[in-house]
């Protein structure tokens, strides 16, 4: 009797988001003939793998104590610059420039965090800010269109966003679990202080993390603007809140020193499964972020009771 | 031991320094950009543009006392932009229907006081982190606002609902007067009672706060339920303002106000923190949001003039603690 209470309470903590995720798929594909279709699948996979790319990067930032409030402007400014370069340096090109952008954001974030000593919320929140205004003024507050690029669609065309979730999954997490690196961020994430004491750059950790989010951002901010050919100012408002709330779903305690790369494409999965279902079943759309709401505040409430202290983020904003 | 070699006098002398800047350091750059703006600017000081400047700074600035108190304890709302939208949706529907202003002000205040509740059930209760809790709650009471509007605004322009917002009492905005109450209330509370000094209590030392006999939940509670009361009025005077609401009010609301806070010197950590400030930093926002305009720049980059006020105004102290440090080494 114990050892199955034993084996089922081990699934249950590793793969409770994912035994939803199915949950919600049986009940769907009861409801609904359509949620099955081939077409449809790949709608919801799309979708989860948008918000997860980012959401990877928010798990570490999360994992090191810290949030990235600043990741939508970056979508959008990476995408704008990515999109308007692609005529005149080609797709390859565009794309890096993309990239670089976002890492070159991400690090100027953690330079204020470390140099300034500026608290990281305060810190991304000002970044947010400024951001979206270089964006909208770098596209004069118009949409850049490709046309005739077709050829950039290669970022969202197909299985390509879930294969750079995956991989970009993959990644992350052999860096988490068997690098220094990773090992380091975690470090600072449970307990900063005694990290700098036995030798860990905690400022250098954090330039990396933040390179990081800041180039998962903009890859996210990429194949958005990659599924319409279309980037402005507007571009993916909002997503710093997703991508905090599909990596807590998944599992990642938001007290730092953990991160589970799996669980956060797991809750992504979640949340863009429950939000088709709900389009299918003609659900109004604004029901959407009301389940998203939910869904974060069942998560956290579950991982609570595993024993996480809710005071712990309190204390560490200082 | 040889950092004891520091003379108390004059670690007691850069303390004194630190409380100076944290407690009036807002004011004096506040009016510093005053005085500037009204030597270069010579629209600045036409009374209507400074008029203009009160009333901007209000609706901001009124739920900014709420949070000034809940940063304070520790904790901080991410709800009240959607909190917003839906008592003032509220405000505008209650007073075309009563045509009272003062109803919908009751029933605006109620809306936010009863989000604030929930949020405070879910953080001291079901304790779940007050930044997921509202975080949460954020998107739920969005959805809710989409859901009851249909997507739609409502629209009322009865006289006596919009002279709330747009009106004037002896040639103050009347938002603006409402502002200093709000404020005057909130630092009264602060100084003088006793759940003041246990929001000061709870956010300098929590554990420490518990077992000096603070009941911090009902602290935390009370703190939620103060946080949507200042945003219900916030928003009946921002629904009065505009003639509608609707779910699109303001999105982005939770981090100005955020913003808004910690520029006045209150800390992110808790436990310090002053309404004074507050008031100072919605008025430097608005100062700020006017003088670029009327230096015509156009409205993107003012975003990013805003965004770099709050980094430089914060980092400042992140700056002068290195180079204590620096010479503290040499």
């Amino acid at each position: 009797m114990s050892t199955l209470r034993r084996l089922w309470q081990t699934i249950w903590e590793s793969y409770r988001v994912g035994l939803f995720v199915i949950a919600v798929a049986i009940v769907l594909t009861l409801l609904t003939p359509r949620f099955m279709q081939a077409e449809n699948l790949m709608n919801v996979l799309t979708n989860a793998s948008v918000t997860a790319i980012v959401g990877l990067g928010m798990t570490l930032a999360i994992a090191s104590g810290n949030f990235d409030l600043s990741v939508g402007s970056i979508a959008a400014f990476a995408g704008s610059i990515s999109m308007s370069l692609v005529p005149s340096i080609g797709i390859a090109g565009g794309v890096a420039a993309g990239l670089l952008t976002g890492a070159i954001v991400g690090l100027i974030n953690g330079l204020i965090i470390t140099e300034l000593r500026v608290p990281a919320f305060i810190a991304t929140l000002g970044m947010l800010t400024i951001v979206r205004g270089l964006t909208l003024i770098y596209t004069s507050g118009h949409d850049i269109y490709l046309y005739g690029q077709t050829g950039y669609k290669i970022l969202s065309a197909g299985a390509m966003p879930l294969v750079l979730a995956l991989v970009l999954a993959a990644l992350l997490g052999f860096v988490v679990k068997y690098t220094r690196f990773g090992r380091h961020v975690l470090a600072v994430g449970s307990n900063s202080a005694a990290a700098t004491r036995s030798g860990v750059r905690t400022s250098r950790v954090l330039w990396g993390v933040f390179a990081i989010v800041g180039t998962t951002a903009a890859l996210s901010g990429m194949i958005i603007s990659a599924q319409v050919l279309t980037a402005n100012g507007r571009l993916a408002t909002g997503l710093e809140l997703s991508a905090i709330a599909v990596a807590v779903i998944g599992g990642t305690p938001l007290s730092g020193g953990k991160a589970t790369m799996i669980g956060t494409l797991l809750g992504a999965l979640l949340v863009s499964t429950i939000n088709n279902g709900l389009n299918l079943l003609n659900v109004q759309i604004f029901f959407q972020e009301l389940t998203t709401g939910v869904l974060l505040l069942i998560a956290v409430a579950f991982s609570i009771r595993r024993g996480y202290h809710p005071r712990a983020l309190l204390r560490r904003q200082a | 031991m040889s950092a004891t070699t520091i003379s108390p006098l004059s670690t007691r002398r850069s303390l004194d320094w630190d409380r100076l800047w944290e407690r009036f350091g807002i004011s004096v750059v506040l009016l510093g950009v005053w005085v500037l703006a009204a030597i270069f600017i010579p629209a600045f000081s036409n009374p209507d543009n400074f008029i203009n400047i009160l009333r901007q700074s209000a609706f901001v600035g009124i739920a900014a006392v709420g949070m000034t108190m809940a940063i304070i304890s520790g904790s901080f709302d991410l709800s009240i932009g959607s909190t917003l939208a839906l008592a003032a949706w509220t405000a505008v529907v209650t007073a075309s229907a009563t045509g009272s202003a003062l109803i919908a002000l009751f029933a605006a205040v109620l809306v936010g006081a009863l989000v604030g509740c929930v949020n405070g059930w879910l953080v001291t209760v079901v304790k779940i982190p007050a930044f997921v809790a509202t975080l949460g709650m954020l998107f739920i009471v969005r959805g809710i606002t989409f859901i009851i509007t249909n997507g739609a605004p409502s629209r009322y322009n009865g006289p006596e609902f919009i002279w709330w917002g747009n009106g004037s009492l002896l040639g103050i905005p009347v938002p603006f007067i409402v502002f200093l109450v709000c404020a005057a209330i909130g630092a009264a509370v602060l100084r003088y009672t006793a759940l003041g000094r246990y929001i000061f209590a709870l956010g300098s030392n929590a554990g420490a706060a518990r077992v000096a006999g603070v009941p911090i939940n009902l602290v935390t509670f009370l703190v939620f339920v103060i946080v949507g009361i200042f945003t219900g009025i916030s928003a009946m005077l921002l629904g009065s303002r505009l003639y509608s609401a609707g779910p699109g009010l303001e999105p982005g609301f939770e981090l100005n106000v955020i913003a808004t806070v910690v520029l006045g010197g209150t800390r992110l950590a808790g436990g310090r923190g002053s309404m004074l400030g507050t008031l100072a930093a919605a008025l430097l926002f608005a100062t700020l949001g006017n003088v670029l305009n009327l230096l015509q720049i156009d409205a993107f980059v003012q975003r990013v003039a805003v965004g770099l006020v709050l980094l430089i105004a914060l980092s400042i102290e992140g700056v002068r603690q290195r180079l204590a440090e620096r010479l503290s080494r040499e």
